[in-house]
């Protein structure tokens, strides 16, 4: 398995839509964490609260969702590759045990996921650090808490590149699967969450981004949208549990359907 | 000694059964080629025996095993099965060092490779911008990186150059003279006449003649011999 999990990791190392992903939600990241650390504090009714609040910090910790969710969209390609550019069937000839395939290309893809996480991590907490810094403020969270949302954003990118990568293998199509994760993550879960308020914990996207520190709310988008504490997310360890068996369920059910179909 | 069985071999895709009841042999030290019209199965038939695609009945077995049974199956065969399947965004040296760690090939390989199929000034380039005649040869690198026992070629002489045939032909036959084995499909029945030993030829998914190229060109050329059976069983 080790042989495998190196080959798909070199797989991604030399492509250059991973850097591009990476690039993309590392800009993204760094262009929210910048615009709401600037508004935070400024008053008006959608600013964020002052910096040194513990809502007003988290809110610049909110950025980090779009690295996250570029996480799952780098899972995604890792397996519709395969199908895009026919290099499946390479891979199956390698490895004609395909749930190997499979497998490796979710430990790949949660690896590189947990780069996601960590740039991710490091650009929204550096921006916010550096912005209540230097308005002489002092930092509102404890270093427990910042090291559990470090430790949130790398399990959180991992389990949603892994999810990308087991999407991509039952979908096949790079652009649908793509569409599939923004359109789940921005519409779907916002309007599940904004409709049906006691399902926010349990929606994956949400549980994943509250991992990584952002409050109940804070990831969804249009009136479902909220910034200050509207709930309780599941415990830590219930949330990576919950992203975990879903991963288990997409993997499983690509495994028993996509995965050992004929490769023409 | 058979080193490829093909036993009762059928496979249907819809309302097409692509192959029927197909049942033929690859001998050890040999190049056999395999012969057929567009849609006579030669593909199904291939991608079968690597494991690709699953057969609706019958075996297909290399050194006595199944394809996914093989210990080591880039050491064992090395296969081109389209030209196509390249990522255009990576290099070719980069495609090849994943080739080598899936095949637990030693890496050195990748330079030796590369040199044999006459690519070591592309080695660098992005396999995006490379033509036909070059995918094929960098195709045949990768079959050629873990030294198999098995070629198995899916028309590997489309988009070679005459030069690039040539080669192709030296290629194979030095390969079998050292105890290799290739089955390769092909259309270009004069190149496959001065390249192979055996020949199989199929016709909508059916065997009609397995012969030692010898035998089959005794009273007249390849394409007659091919033409007069693939007639004979569309008649019957």
């Amino acid at each position: 398995m080790i042989t495998e999990i190196r080959t798909e990791l070199l797989k991604v190392r030399t492509t250059r839509l991973s850097y591009g992903l990476l690039a993309t939600g590392a800009g993204i990241t760094a262009m929210f964490s910048i615009l709401e650390s600037a508004r935070a504090g400024a008053g008006g009714a959608n600013a964020p609260d002052p910096l040194y609040t513990t809502s007003g910090f988290g809110t610049v910790f909110s950025a980090g969702i779009w690295g996250l969710l570029f996480a799952a969209v780098l899972g995604v390609t890792v397996s519709t590759t395969e199908f895009r550019h026919q290099t499946a069937t390479l891979t199956y000839l390698a490895t004609p045990h395909r749930n190997r395939v499979l497998t490796a290309k979710m430990a790949a893809g949660a690896l590189t996921g947990t780069v996601f996480g960590l740039v991710s991590f490091l650009i929204a907490g550096g921006t916010a650090l550096g912005f209540t810094l230097a308005r002489g403020y002092r930092v509102p969270l404890g270093d427990a808490t910042m090291a559990r949302f470090g430790v949130g954003h790398l399990l959180a990118g991992a389990l949603l590149a892994a999810i990308g990568v087991c999407l991509g293998a039952l979908v096949k199509s790079q652009l649908a699967a793509i569409v599939a994760v923004f359109v789940w993550a921005i519409i779907i879960e916002s309007l599940i969450g904004g409709l049906f308020t006691a399902t926010r914990p349990y929606l994956p996207y949400t549980a994943a981004t509250n991992l990584a520190g952002t409050t109940l709310g804070g990831a969804a988008f249009g009136p479902a949208h909220t910034t200050t504490a509207s709930g309780a997310p599941l415990p830590f360890v219930a949330a990576v549990a919950l992203l975990a068996a879903i991963t288990a369920a997409l993997a499983l059910t690509a495994a028993a359907t996509t995965t050992p179909r004929d490769i023409t | 000694m058979a080193i490829i069985e093909i036993r009762g071999l059928a496979k249907r895709f819809g309302p097409v059964q692509a192959v029927s009841d197909l049942s033929f042999d690859v001998e050890q030290g040999m190049v056999t080629g395999f012969l057929g019209a567009n849609g006579a199965g030669k593909t199904t038939t291939l991608r079968i025996l690597l494991g690709l695609v699953s057969a609706d009945a019958g075996t297909a077995t290399i050194d006595g095993r199944a394809y996914r049974d093989l210990p080591e199956p880039l050491h064992t065969v090395g296969a081109v099965l389209e030209a196509s399947g390249f990522h255009p965004g990576r290099t070719a040296r980069g495609h090849l060092r994943a080739q080598a760690i899936a095949a637990h090939a030693d890496p050195s390989r990748i330079d030796d490779v590369l040199d044999l199929v006459q690519l070591t000034e592309a080695g660098d380039r992005r396999m995006g911008g490379f033509s036909l005649g070059m995918r094929q040869r960098l195709g045949l690198a990768a079959a050629l990186l873990a030294d198999p026992e098995v070629l198995i070629l899916d028309e590997p002489a489309n988009g070679l150059d005459p030069e690039g045939v040539r080669w192709l032909r030296d290629l194979l036959r030095g390969f079998a003279a050292e105890g290799g084995t290739v089955l390769v499909s092909s259309h270009i029945l004069a190149e496959v006449a001065q390249t192979v030993h055996d020949v199989v030829i199929l016709d909508r998914g059916r065997l009609v003649k397995q012969a030692p190229l010898a035998a089959l060109t005794e009273h007249g050329d390849l394409e007659d011999a091919y033409l007069n059976l693939t007639e004979r069983q569309a008649n019957r």
